[in-house]
């Protein structure tokens, strides 16, 4: 049996993993939720704005917080061209799948062009950091990664629920005519959304270029853990997107500290299944 | 070397089937073409240009041009000029063996090279094999694995590296000034890494160390937290990771959160780069065949290689720049097959073949010999250690760099 | 040119083209074309299966690489480790691998929430799930299976050849079933299922048994298929067989070709093999995938229905130019004389009570309807007018309580049962299948409603609804071409074509204008006529003073009066509930 700091510490650094997986089902939640177009170009689209921040910061030496500051803006208005492709063609939610998917193609290759496939770190000195708090160690750069999570989803929630645009855009997923008697622009507001959604990939991938090592087919190792993540926590709910990547996060590192970590990825789709199962209505 | 542009390039074969009705296009291959005499010797291989593969891929395609062009500064392949077809397998096993197929039946190569890793070399092999085809393959890290008598492997692995590598590591260790006692070996669920992996669990168990822990862990695992955690409490004298590409940056990452630095750490086939480059890589050993470092360097043509390597590196926008294991097993690749036409005066592959089983071959890895079981030769696998952000080999002790010594806590 | 050429000519072709494709081995091509050929078969029967169920039924599954890869390491494991015969694993991998697609649908299709992206991402956890239980159990245990020493039937003389073959069949095998699922029941009642599943249960169609069905056939062609693959790949590893890019591209090729089409995903699947090979050479790799994805996008949002959809609506509009439509000719309905209405009662309704959640929708109401009587049900809104038409129709299990049909106790029976017991139903607001056009609506409910029949005729009977609602004109037309006024007539179409014994009319004419009105009663008259017995629940009292021979009128659930049109109408008690107690004061 595994030793109670063993266990803790797990959890301390699922939670703080699950930040990420949170961080980048963010603007896949909304966009999903609200304006029923699933993007999987999310996370190509996160590992620009990674690239971005690495070559900014190697090559320029620029400061990840003030690249984010550049590199963030250049996402929202991918964001706003997206949608504006999305709009002209009244592409519907299979539709959308496909696109991205096609368009996540050309990022990779767009990537592999400019970066080659071959790996890119971006070295910093506090990459490593960690406040120790008795027997446990907390990583810094995590536990910022989650602040910031917690207030964008947070600030989010609040602007969706205090201004009911987040009950016009529902119903305007739903029948825009409906939604119109809401006496709000929703196409206004969807391109706002989008937008919002590519820039929060942007802040994840500023993450990314901190936390991770890049390649540009790591483009697709994040795509199922973080679909499983915006179902568990309910589409177009940016708190429960955040919370369930802390669950989700905390389970498989639990998992890999008590059972062998191969099994871990089995955690959080069963996750999923159960609770789709247990509660249909749930997302 | 030139590339053929243009209208070469955009060369289409198109082939109607007639009842059908429909046409497919097949593009004509990049032609890799030499200062000619006489009708080229045409080599064909794939490589894993796109796809999840594709981090290696453009070294072993530097290193393979590298080699089209030295050969062609000689005497070409009998005097004949070579000219390297390259295709893109997209890491697929399914779509390398469709290529090496079309390679061979429709391009009509006169030789082949193999492809980079397990799945797509193993796809290539099976073609290979019905048509009689000589396969030189570069980066097959499981011997046994290969069944076919005309294949032959360019790096010297041994027949069996599960239990010849873990005595090298094993003998290194017992050299330490306090050899280790207990050791954790993770690894990735990668087929070759998992077999070099239980290997060391064996022979470690023989030769009493302890094994504490032994995790495998889902190749392309995205957080390292928990298992850095269970490798902390066991803290084994020794800690052996069979790790591929960033997974060992990644461990020691969450290990240096946790505030622990292992006392002696291993990697098997880690991303030379990133992890020599990593603040936590300090005194990583890694495994190796050979770095651009005495007495390697004096290897026939070694420096050459190195340096242009380092060139072409640069230009192709690659973030590491220097010679290494990946770069010389396609070298290597270029030198066996050079040496099999020489040597048997013919581009006839079951000549090639007997002629490369009789007789050893110089390459930059040394001399290698293709007398065992499954075509291999001795074992000449080493240890390398990042020593001041560089790689260096410092076992077995003869194969060390003047002066460069193995550093043990 | 004759019906009969026009109509062979297509058979003629796809015989020649199986001929040419099974004699194509014996043309000594290179071998790497019999590869290629393979691979083309390989994506058309994955995309194909894919769309069995994902494009017919519209379940969109991202599971298509859990069944392919079920199907390959099920044969891998028998031929390594068990040293079975490789030919014998194949129908075995079909089979577990139809199981296992059995096996989900049997708990999620009885879950009405669980469609559209939570059935696709369903799918995809129990992938992932499969995966990592394949990978960390001896099936592989992640050192991957090598297929080497597993000998090849010999089929052709050739490796390759025999490959192809293999490929070829399961090929032709897969488009067989997926045409012959189309031209079936099955495949019109996936097709229903697909634009309203409760409207097809309601119409007859068993859909769960028929989800299950095709799910069963998807899943199982895809696992025959990964079966045939492990030999062609010969080494497998977990991580290369449930790669996420098999269920993407099966789902692009599918949408690209046209998924509700039994050919559309071969014609997407063959398109995007062949683009996937025209950049394969060394320099011009990585462009041309960045090429695919940008053809892709184009050919998405230009051809959003697919490729061979969007070639069928050419040819049809070019053919509609060419030659003026001819229809058959239709035999008028006359309506003969009023049948009396029998003492037998045809509907028994016994204290019957449905609760949602807190909410006591219907609490207790007894009612009978005698056979050839119009019965109006009338009551204030929210008074369970439509939840009574729901509970009899089987759309609703009941809380408690009893409904009879000729005797026979419905009131737990599945309303595809219920539908086949004679009872038919429309709709307020008309909910006609949105891509079938109005034949294909009205047959369906002939099908699947009515006693069995030909296909002829059920076309007749079909028209003869068609013409008796007025629509006819209109049969080719898809109901996003109808007015309002058509929509509700051909909602009375699809109803009576099911030839049913009691017809269930939720507000026929709520939305008509007054000639439309005049007309919708003439029709409701002429069914009456034929002998149908009808309960309609409508706002109308014009309508239901002139129509109804009783009328039952329903107030918080309960039966409030029951009686004559003109006397219930009168009750003062029924004046107040209708428009507030002060106008009846």
């Amino acid at each position: 049996m595994p030793s109670a700091t063993l266990l803790g510490q797990a959890l301390i650094s699922g939670v703080l993993a699950g930040g990420m997986y949170g961080l980048l089902g963010l603007g896949l939640s909304l966009s999903w939720g609200l304006l029923r177009l699933v993007n999987l170009s999310h996370f190509a689209l996160a590992f620009l704005a990674a690239y971005l921040t690495y070559e900014l910061g190697t090559n320029y030496h620029v400061a990840p917080w003030w690249s984010a500051a550049m590199v963030v803006p250049a996402m929202f208005a991918i964001g706003l061209l997206q949608h504006w492709l999305f709009d002209k063609f009244r592409v519907n939610e299979l539709a959308s799948l496909l696109i991205t998917f096609s368009f996540a193609i050309i990022l990779e290759v767009a990537i592999q062009l400019y970066w080659t496939a071959d790996y890119r770190r971006f070295e910093t000195h506090y990459s490593t950091l960690s406040i120790k708090a008795g027997p446990f160690y907390i990583p810094v750069l995590e536990l910022v990664l989650c602040t910031v999570a917690g207030v964008l989803a947070w600030g989010t929630w609040l602007w969706l629920r205090r201004t009911y645009v987040g009950k016009a855009l529902r119903a305007a997923a739903e029948d825009a005519d409906i939604a119109a008697a809401y006496g709000v622009d929703h196409k206004k507001l969807a391109y706002l959304l989008s937008g919002l959604g590519a820039a929060y990939a942007g802040v994840a991938g500023t993450f990314i270029a901190l936390i991770a090592t890049l390649a540009p087919a790591q483009i697709w190792t994040w795509l199922g853990v973080v679909f499983a993540v915006v179902i568990i926590g309910r589409l177009g709910n940016p708190l429960g997107a955040l919370f369930a990547g802390f669950l989700i996060g905390a389970s498989e590192s639990l998992a890999m500290a008590v059972f062998s970590p191969a099994w871990a990825p089995v955690v959080s789709f069963s996750v999923l299944i159960a609770i789709l199962l247990w509660n249909p209505e749930w997302a | 070397m030139q590339h053929r542009t243009g209208v070469w390039r955009r060369r289409r074969v198109l082939t109607g089937l007639a009842g059908a009705g429909f046409a497919m296009a097949v593009g004509a291959p990049a032609i890799v073409r030499a200062v000619p005499s006489g009708k080229p010797v045409r080599v064909g291989g794939t490589l894993s240009l796109t796809g999840f593969l594709a981090q290696t891929a453009v070294i072993h395609k530097i290193a393979a041009e590298m080699m089209v062009e030295d050969i062609n500064s000689r005497n070409g392949f009998l005097g004949r000029p070579v000219e390297y077809v390259l295709l893109d397998d997209q890491s697929k096993p399914d779509v390398a063996r469709s290529l090496y197929e079309k390679l061979i039946t429709v391009d009509k190569v006169d030789l082949i090279q193999g492809p980079y890793a397990t799945a797509p070399i193993l796809a290539a092999m099976g073609v290979a094999q019905r048509y009689g085809k000589v396969m030189i393959q570069s980066s097959m890290g499981i011997p046994k694995l290969q069944t076919y008598d005309m294949a032959f492997p360019a790096t010297p692995f041994g027949p069996e590296p599960d239990k010849t590598y873990p005595n090298v590591l094993l003998d290194m260790m017992a050299s330490f000034p306090t050899p280790p006692k207990t050791i954790v070996v993770l690894t990735s669920k990668f087929p070759s890494a998992q077999f070099m992996a239980q290997g060391m669990r064996e022979q470690s168990e023989k030769r009493g160390v302890k094994v504490l822990l032994y995790l495998e862990y889902e190749s392309g695992n995205r957080d390292f937290g928990a298992i850095a955690a269970r490798v902390k409490e066991a803290n084994a004298d020794f800690l052996w990771v069979g790790s591929l590409g960033l997974e060992s940056n990644q461990l020691l990452e969450s290990l240096r959160k946790l505030d622990y630095t292992p006392k002696n750490h291993f990697h098997l086939y880690p991303a030379p780069g990133p992890l020599a480059l990593s603040p936590d890589g300090d005194k990583a050993l890694c495994s190796t065949f050979l770095e651009p470092d005495e007495p390697f360097m004096s290897r026939p043509g070694m420096k050459k290689f190195a340096a242009q390597y380092t060139e072409r590196a640069t230009k192709a926008n690659l973030p590491y720049t220097i010679i290494d294991a990946q770069a010389c097993g396609m070298i290597s690749e270029w030198q066996i097959l050079e040496a099999g036409v020489n040597g048997a005066k013919s581009l006839d592959d079951k000549a090639i073949a007997a002629w490369l089983k009789k007789n050893p071959v110089d390459t930059v890895y040394g001399t290698v010999r293709f007398d065992g079981p499954f075509n291999h030769g001795t074992a000449l696998q080493l240890v390398k250690q990042v020593q001041n952000k560089a790689w260096k080999v410092v076992w077995p002790k003869e194969f060390a760099a003047p002066g460069v010594k193995l550093i043990a806590s | 040119m004759g019906v009969s050429a026009t109509q062979s000519l297509p058979r003629l072709a796809a015989a020649g083209a199986i001929v040419l494709f099974a004699l194509l081995p014996a043309a000594g091509l290179p071998a790497f074309y019999d590869s290629f050929l393979y691979l083309v078969f390989f994506w058309i029967s994955l995309a194909t299966s894919w769309a069995l169920l994902s494009g017919f039924a519209g379940y969109f599954s991202l599971g298509h690489a859990a069944f392919f890869g079920v199907g390959t390491y099920t044969t891998a494991t028998l031929t390594t480790q068990l040293g079975m015969n490789f030919l014998p694993t194949v129908p075995i991998a079909a089979a577990m691998a139809a199981l296992l697609g059995v096996g989900i649908g049997a708990v999620v299709f009885r879950m009405k929430r669980l469609r559209g992206e939570l059935f696709a991402l369903l799918t995809l956890a129990v992938t992932f799930v499969v995966a990592t239980i394949i990978l960390n159990t001896p099936i592989d245990g992640g050192a991957g299976v090598f297929m080497s020493a597993v000998p090849l039937p010999h089929i052709l003389p050739t490796a390759t050849g025999t490959i192809y073959m293999l490929g070829f069949i399961m090929c032709v095998l897969t488009l067989g079933i997926a045409w012959s699922v189309v031209h079936s029941r099955l495949g019109m009642g996936l097709f229903a299922i697909h634009d309203d599943e409760d409207v097809a249960e309601a119409k007859g169609v068993p859909t769960f048994r028929y989800k299950l069905a095709a799910f069963g056939l998807s899943a199982g062609i895809a696992g025959a298929v990964g079966g045939i693959h492990a030999m062609y790949v010969g080494f497998l590893t977990v991580a290369g067989t449930f790669e996420l890019s098999v269920p993407l591209y099966v789902v692009l090729m599918s949408v690209l070709g046209g998924a509700r089409h039994w050919l559309g995903p071969a014609v997407g699947a063959t398109f995007i093999t062949a683009l996937l090979y025209a950049f394969i050479s060394g320099g011009e790799a990585m462009v041309g995938r960045a090429i695919v994805g940008l053809i892709l996008i184009v050919a998405i949002l230009w051809l959003p229905e697919g490729v061979l959809p969007a070639i069928k609506q050419w040819l049809k509009r070019r053919r509609r130019l060419a030659r003026p439509e001819t229809r058959a000719a239709v035999v008028p309905v006359v309506p003969p004389a009023a049948q009396p209405i029998k003492d037998r009662s045809l509907l028994e309704v016994r204290g019957v009570t449905k609760r949602f959640g807190g909410l006591q929708a219907l609490d207790g109401v007894d009612l009978d309807v005698r056979a050839s009587e119009i019965l109006g049900l009338v009551g204030p809104n929210g008074s369970g007018k439509t939840t009574l038409i729901n509970a009899i129709s089987g759309f609703y299990p009941l809380t408690s309580g009893s409904i009879r049909i000729d005797g026979v106790e419905i009131g737990q029976t599945p309303a595809h049962e219920i539908a086949r017991r004679g009872v038919a139903r429309t709709y307020q607001i008309p909910r006609p299948f949105a891509n079938m056009s109005v034949l294909d609506n009205v047959s369906l409910c002939a099908t699947f409603g009515g006693p069995a029949r030909s296909r002829a005729e059920i076309r007749d009977e079909a028209m003869h609804w068609i013409v008796f609602t007025g629509l006819d004109g209109k049969e080719e037309a898809l109901p996003a071409g109808l007015n309002l006024h058509e929509r509700k007539f051909l909602e009375l179409a699809r109803a009576l074509a099911a030839r049913p014994k009691l017809l269930l009319l939720d507000e026929v004419l709520s939305g008509l204008n007054p000639a439309e009105i005049d007309n919708a009663i003439r029709l409701v008259r002429a069914i009456r006529a034929q002998g149908a017995t009808i309960v309609f629940v409508e706002h109308l009292m014009r309508a239901v003073v002139e129509l109804s021979d009783r009328v039952a009128v329903l107030n918080e659930g309960k039966l409030f009066a029951l009686g004559a049109p003109r006397e219930v109408m009168r009750d003062p008690r029924v004046v107040s509930i209708y428009l507030g107690k002060a106008y009846a004061a």
